[in-house]
């Protein structure tokens, strides 16, 4: 790699690492896994920096990213390490009800594994249709309808009383 | 389908993102990454490599020293050397060497013609030659039985000896 594309490549990764950090904390719900997620599909995108700068270098990112977290491989290698950062767990309950909810929601997203994990973060943060989304995780459209039933169905059995917050609100 | 629940889904993810620690130089992290790993995979394969050679070495040498004869084996390109059961030689009756005298006349009693021992083809010629006179049988070559030697009758001197016929 030449010191121009390697200085296009620089660009690239401070002006996206922000989101594409947002995308990883999200998928993994973990900073340090996060950080760790986000190194290794950009040490798997540099290899390939030459073919694909002029195309969608972001979009190949994000690929990589939301495949390497459902992983088989990767998970068999986070189940060897401490599961959470204490630092991430959350403190208390908050007296208002809203923070309570957002807690209680965000712990319940922590429990879920990590390919439901991810199809929710792809079809409720990046708003993604379902046949873009089996696109991107390579896989079908059934697979991923059935995915997020399961997540939306797990979180309300984790959050039963949700629903009531909600209406109370 | 937006329900209420599905609308607190992604408030939540959206105010978690919000939470995503802020980092910096990740393109040098991810280049050292990148070396280590590439020297993981050419450490691995020299690793695989060396270990496939060390495996099939030793079949290989098998495979290859199995085409020589063993050291113990009779040599199968001298079958003329091959062990021959003596022949059933009328020695000692029927050769008699006669002393030379003018009124010894060869006896044919018995069947001249050695029977060929097991193995060896019977070609050698019933009738052997009488030798010179006062000669003694050639003996046959190495390994073949020696079948003109019973019948070889010194032939006395004077006239020469008849040849003695198969029955």
């Amino acid at each position: 790699m030449d010191e121009d594309e390697r200085a296009r490549l620089a660009e690239f990764v401070a002006s996206r690492t922000p989101a594409l950090m947002r995308v990883a904390y999200l998928l993994t719900g973990d900073r340090n896994a996060a950080e760790d997620l986000f190194q290794s599909a950009l040490a798997r995108t540099i290899p390939k920096w030459g073919t694909i700068r002029h195309a969608d270098p972001e979009g190949y990112l994000r690929v990589v990213m939301y495949r390497e977290q459902i992983s088989w491989w990767r998970r068999l290698r986070r189940w060897r390490e401490t599961p959470l950062n204490p630092a991430d767990e959350p403190v208390g309950a908050d007296p208002s009800g809203g923070s309570d909810v957002r807690l209680a929601m965000r712990a319940a997203l922590r429990h879920l594994p990590p390919a439901q994990r991810t199809v929710v973060v792809l079809r409720y943060y990046e708003d993604l249709p379902e046949a873009r989304v089996a696109e991107l995780l390579g896989c079908s459209v059934g697979t991923v309808r059935s995915r997020t039933h399961r997540a939306v169905s797990r979180l309300r059995e984790l959050l039963p009383e949700v629903e009531m917050l909600e209406v109370r609100r | 389908m937006t329900d209420p629940f599905e609308h607190l889904i992604r408030s939540t993810l959206t105010d978690l993102a919000e939470e995503a620690p802020i980092v910096h130089d990740q393109l040098s992290r991810a280049e050292r990454r990148v070396r280590n790993r590439r020297r993981a995979t050419v450490t691995m394969g020299a690793v695989g490599t060396l270990a496939v050679v060390l495996i099939a070495a030793p079949f290989a040498l098998a495979g290859t020293g199995s085409d020589q004869p063993r050291p113990a084996a009779p040599s199968p390109t001298s079958p003329s050397v091959r062990p021959t059961l003596p022949a059933p030689t009328p020695s000692g009756p029927d050769v008699v060497p006669t002393p030379p005298g003018p009124d010894v006349v060869p006896t044919p009693a018995r069947p001249t013609v050695a029977p060929s021992p097991p193995g060896v083809p019977g070609t050698a010629s019933p009738t052997p030659v009488p030798g010179p006179p006062g000669g003694p049988g050639v003996p046959g070559p190495p390994g073949v039985p020696a079948l003109a030697s019973p019948t070889v009758v010194p032939s006395p001197p004077g006239p020469p000896g008849v040849p003695s016929r198969a029955s």
